[in-house]
């Protein structure tokens, strides 16, 4: 914990002048789209934003069965952490892609698989974070948590897949490994550059987050007066 | 690579499409709504950290 400490301010400045010029660049310098105008240009926004949302929620489920399997108490600390981050994140999706959706499907909101199954993750980040907060034994709300999480962890693939499994209003993926980016260069790498700059600003988050968590449940511990 | 998409502070500001239509305050309101969360949660935690930091001294 110590060496990630020390390695915050790195990523933290890093991240955001990568973040900030790639958003500039998106904004100002890339030209307009041709079916979609200007408003295009939330992507550099939104498409960081979900794609953070649902990493985040794939490391929370690493790290819950790190701690079922191997009884590492940090890791369910870092579960803990990552879920408010989490919940922040997929609000800004969400908001931003209702934003986006006035402009270019003329509705901020449909009952589409890809917007409700990204609703039900925000609804599940809440609900994670409230139950664990509900418990007055905290070894009992960790497991909850853990097992919780896990069985979440099924909606992922399925956000992910939502646009291919049904017919859906939200455009399929720009980018996959696989295929050729559907999006032109000249609009891709300030894409690339905004995704890798929120990764490590949400990163810095977590890590303040993590904190936070240690902080708040090693308090009576004696070595965390050398942490402070 | 670099061509600027705007000639003036009105034109970023209102990001009139080829349509017609005004999309700057769709974007300006989603840039206004991402960087106003993030600012709060990195507020909320260093204020929270320090708050708890000083009651453990």
């Amino acid at each position: 914990m110590y060496q990630v400490s020390r390695a915050y301010p790195y990523i933290f400045y890093f991240s955001l002048t990568l973040y900030l010029l790639s958003i500039f660049w998106g904004l100002f310098l890339t030209p307009e789209d041709f079916v979609q105008g200007n408003s295009y240009r939330i992507i550099y926004l939104h498409v960081p934003a979900s794609f953070i949302s649902q990493s985040l929620y794939m490391a929370m489920a690493i790290a819950s069965a790190i701690f079922l399997i191997w009884k590492v108490k940090l890791s369910v600390y870092l579960v803990r952490s990552i879920a408010p981050i989490g919940a922040i994140t997929t609000f800004i999706a969400l908001v931003s892609g209702s934003i986006w959706g006035l402009p270019t499907w003329g509705t901020w909101w449909v009952w589409d698989a890809r917007i409700v199954s990204t609703l039900i993750l925000f609804i599940m980040y809440l609900g994670l974070i409230s139950l664990h907060d509900s418990f007055s034994n905290h070894e009992k709300a960790d497991k909850f948590l853990s097992v919780l999480v896990l069985v979440g962890s099924v909606n992922i693939p399925i956000i992910k897949m939502s646009v291919e499994w049904w017919s859906t209003l939200h455009q399929p993926a720009s980018i996959t490994i696989s295929d050729k980016p559907a999006i032109d260069l000249i609009m891709l790498y300030p894409l690339f550059g905004s995704i890798i700059g929120f990764t490590g600003i949400v990163t810095c988050l977590v890590i303040l987050s993590s904190k936070l968590q240690i902080l708040k449940r090693e308090r009576n511990k004696s070595w965390i007066k050398s942490y402070v | 690579m670099f061509n600027n998409a705007f000639n003036s502070l009105s034109e970023v500001f209102l990001m009139q499409s080829q349509n017609g239509q005004n999309h700057g305050i769709f974007v300006w309101s989603v840039v206004v709504i991402v960087f106003i969360s993030i600012l709060a949660t990195f507020i909320f935690y260093k204020k929270n950290i320090k708050k708890i930091s000083k009651k453990l001294k």
